[in-house]
């Protein structure tokens, strides 16, 4: 089937309204605060930012969310969403109605896109403290010239994600060349792994992505292009987090927590033990 | 069997009153067999296959209820199936020995007493929320064989119920649901092997047919879809679909696409599974040149190995997400003079295809809807026309200028099943009239990371209608007749031996028309749309009509402009019976 990125605007919107009855909605700030727990969703499987090794959820929102359930003084009851088409239909799932199959809305969603457009047709959700910069990278192994015209990697393996920007680029810019020296793997943290390995000469994935991979193996990490790939078709984005619309008060006082956070170095650090280089967002000024 | 007398068993006793009880059972049948099965289009008193026989003709010769007295039908009783889980019923009803077996929304199974209307039983399968139905938590009916209830599951299991008790005989995985797969379709047997599609909206996903050992569920032979995959019988390699990287560039055939989500239907003359096949991924048709075999199309499979006898690909190189998973129904006739074993099929392209069903050899291919953009027309080798200015356009190129382009995804036909008339010689096809617009979307996400998506709206091209039922000339590809509906169509169609065709409407109506004429002869209001399949048999000597009520399905998810045509309609779940008055 198609890739269904198209619950936008009003067909949304309608349901969301008939479909909300108000026990299940998001506890704002004093809510959370007496319950002693704050319900926070992460995206399944998103290695570096949440995913699960030895049975244990680690990685950098994992940790964000307990920081942030800590200074509210509360417990924080971390929960796994299975990504769906898009991210409007997550906010839809993770946030403001919860799954067809019964999963439960968070109080507030890490890694969700913080972008004037994306909230205005999100209008059920409140899009706010927005906590890093990412962007898209090209990371080559020695011998592989990462600052080179695209076209001159013909022959050479490249590794991405699938059904991604950094895999729409390499099959189908300049005419499709390099189409058939592409590997496709199902997260951008296992082509980062398949190029730390050997297996693949560059690879096209987030910098965070790029940047964690190398701290794990340990290895020589791998050469980042510095000069802009040509017609890129993303100059990169921030990331914040969304409460339902009528949840300010926690908006609130979260993002007060994660302002503070930046400008304590506390999100360095958090940061630093991944090994990836934080980057405030655009948008934090 | 107690306790007691059971330890008092011997080993040995107990062997050998095993051996002696075994010929017993095989000799009193504890239900349909594989020989019942396939005489079911025959056999007017049960219902035992989606489709109302292998073929899916949906045909019944009864005719106690016909064109003069079809007006006079009242319900007989209802049935609901409770709970809070109204979503979509798009089930097609078996029956049995005096029980109605039907699925329901969220992967429930249910039991009625064909006289009572009465609840035997009920099973609900334990439904992980981890799962991402693309169209609603749909299911299409179950299978029967033997003492079994067989169906399947949103998180792609199998699961058997004892057909008496609605307990677990077996439960299999099919496929691993947090892969993206999942399974709506109804289950088909063919020779003691259940025989299923598999589904899934996500990227990566690989269509593929699979056999499984009625019995126990073991694997027998499973076969992708996809050129490059290797096939295997019995745990053994046995042959790569198509050729490797022929209509594919790179590695991209390893998540092709590609589903079989539909199931498939078999015809006993030429002994040939029909499956056909979803569209390809990636959804940017630019970025996968070739024909990206075999997506879209239908397959003609080999039951006893799995083996792929023929294909015929319908939309080749797909840029509209055109899958081609529709229903091929075998049919028998004579073109420019000569007897042939035909098969048709209604594609979510607009087009209406006839095949010479022992080689797969294209006949025709006409229009049952009102546009075609995409192509104008097949040619003679049974290639489309295809209309350049109608494909989208790639990411990047033409950005925010929407392209229209019809039929709109959702298709001329979707799942919802056609019905041949043995006696008319004519298709019945619930189809539906409409567009999209579809443009490049620069500002979209997935898992929080940017993503080139597409936005597209649903929008109606007639005033009148969006959903039409028609009944096609195989022959000729002319439309005898055709009534419209202001809510697209979304649910099978029903023909039998009284000259009838009964179909039901999101507006909550089973309606029922002349087959020869079209006209409108009786409907009744169920509370609630009606999208699931109508059956009919015979019980006490007199004629029975079931359908599923429930409001559903994918066109409720996707709405556009096309919403206005069903926004007062409500959800519901039940089954509905008529019959005559005495």
């Amino acid at each position: 089937m198609l890739s269904r990125r198209r619950l936008i605007g009003g067909a949304g919107a309608a349901l969301a309204l008939g479909l909300m009855p108000g026990g299940l909605s998001a506890a704002p700030l004093a809510k959370v605060k007496a319950l002693g727990t704050i319900r926070v969703v992460v995206y399944q499987n998103n290695r570096p930012w949440s995913w699960e090794e030895g049975g244990k959820l680690v990685g950098l929102d994992a940790d964000l969310a307990q920081a942030i359930a800590t200074k509210l003084g509360v417990r924080a009851d971390v929960a796994q969403l299975v990504a769906d088409e898009s991210a409007d239909d997550d906010l839809r799932n993770g946030v403001w109605k919860g799954g067809l199959l019964g999963f439960t809305p968070g109080d507030i969603m890490l890694h969700v896109p913080f972008d004037r457009v994306f909230a205005a047709r999100n209008d059920q959700v409140a899009i706010i403290a927005p906590y890093y910069r990412e962007s898209f990278g090209l990371a080559g192994s020695g011998g592989m010239a990462v600052e080179a015209m695209p076209t001159e990697w013909k022959g050479r393996k490249l590794a991405v994600e699938l059904d991604s920007i950094p895999d729409f680029y390499l099959i189908g810019s300049f005419g499709g060349v390099l189409a058939k020296d592409v590997t496709h793997y199902p997260t951008g943290s296992d082509a980062v792994a398949a190029a730390m390995a050997g297996q693949a000469d560059a690879v096209l994935a987030s910098r965070a992505q790029i940047e964690e991979g190398a701290h794990r193996s340990g290895g020589k990490p791998l050469a980042l292009r510095k000069g802009p790939l040509p017609a890129f078709a993303s100059p990169g984005w921030d990331i914040g987090m969304a409460v339902k619309e009528n949840s300010r008060t926690l908006g609130d006082a979260v993002e007060e927590i994660v302002t503070a956070m930046g400008t304590s170095g506390e999100m360095k650090a958090l940061f630093d033990r991944y090994g990836v280089t934080w980057t405030p967002a655009n948008a934090a000024g | 069997m107690k306790g007691p007398m059971m330890r008092a068993l011997s080993g040995a006793a107990a062997l050998s009153l095993a051996v002696a009880a075994a010929p017993l059972i095989a000799q009193a049948p504890q239900g349909p067999t594989d020989a019942d099965l396939m005489n079911d289009a025959a056999s007017t008193g049960d219902v035992l296959t989606y489709g109302m026989g292998p073929q899916a003709h949906r045909f019944s010769t009864l005719k106690a209820i016909d064109t003069s007295n079809v007006s006079k039908l009242v319900p007989a009783f209802a049935a609901s199936l409770g709970g809070e889980k109204q979503r979509g019923q798009e089930a097609q009803p078996i029956v049995y020995d005096g029980t109605i077996y039907v699925t329901g929304s969220y992967s429930r199974v249910f039991a009625f007493d064909a006289r009572t209307g009465e609840e035997k039983w009920q099973y609900d399968a334990r439904l992980p929320d981890g799962i991402m139905p693309c169209c609603d938590v749909v299911n299409r009916g179950a299978a029967i064989y033997g003492d079994k209830i067989i169906f399947a599951t949103l998180d792609a299991r199998l699961v058997a119920l004892n057909r008496n008790t609605g307990k677990v005989i077996w439960n299999k995985q099919i496929a691993d649901y947090k892969e993206g797969y999942s399974a709506t379709a109804a289950p088909l047997i063919v020779k003691g092997m259940v025989i299923t599609g598999n589904s899934g909206g996500e990227f990566g996903v690989v269509g593929a047919v699979e056999a499984r050992d009625v019995n126990t569920g073991e694997l027998i032979w499973h076969r992708p879809v996809i050129e490059g995959h290797m096939g295997t019988l019995k745990g053994k390699d046995n042959g790569i679909t198509g050729k490797l990287n022929a209509t594919w560039t790179g590695d991209l055939w390893k998540s092709g696409g590609g589903a079989t989500w539909l199931g498939g239907t078999y015809d006993p003359e030429t002994n040939l599974l029909f499956f056909g096949t979803g569209n390809p991924a990636p959804w940017n048709s630019h970025l996968r040149p070739g024909d990206n075999l075999y997506t879209a199309s239908t397959l003609a499979i080999d039951p006893d190995t799995g083996v792929i006898k023929w294909h015929f690909q319908t939309t080749p190189h797909d840029g509209w997400d055109f899958d081609g998973v529709n229903e091929f129904i075998p049919f028998d006739a004579t073109i420019n003079g000569k007897p042939m074993k035909l098969g048709a099929k209604a594609d979510r392209n607009g087009y209406f295809f006839v095949l010479d069903r022992t080689n797969g050899k294209f006949i025709s291919a006409n229009k049952f809807v009102m546009q075609t953009t995409w192509a104008n027309g097949f040619n003679k080798a049974g290639k489309p026309n295809y209309i350049p200015e109608g494909r989208p356009p790639a990411p990047g190129e033409g950005k925010g200028k929407p392209v229209f382009a019809s039929p709109s995804f959702l298709g001329g036909k979707n799942w919802m099943p056609m019905a041949y008339s043995q006696d008319t010689g004519l298709f019945y096809i619930p189809s539906n009239d409409w567009g999209m617009d579809i443009w490049n979307e620069p500002i979209a996400y997935k898992k929080g990371a940017a993503y080139l998506g597409a936005g597209f709206t649903i929008k109606s091209i007639a005033e009148d209608h969006i959903g039409a039922l028609r009944a096609m000339d195989p022959k000729t590809g002319k439309i005898m007749w055709e009534y419209k509906n202001k809510a697209p169509l979304w649910g099978g169609v029903l023909t039998t031996g009284g000259n009838l065709v009964f179909t039901g409407t999101p507006e909550g109506y089973l309606k029922a028309f002349d087959a020869k004429t079209g006209q409108e002869l009786w409907k009744f209001q169920t509370g609630s749309g009606v999208v699931g399949s109508p059956v009919t048999w015979e019980q006490d000597g007199e004629q029975y009509v079931a359908v599923m009520s429930g409001w559903g399905g994918a066109v409720p998810l996707w709405g556009g402009e096309v919403a206005k045509s069903f926004k007062d309609i409500n959800q519901g779940g039940a089954l509905w019976v008529f019959k005559l008055p005495k």
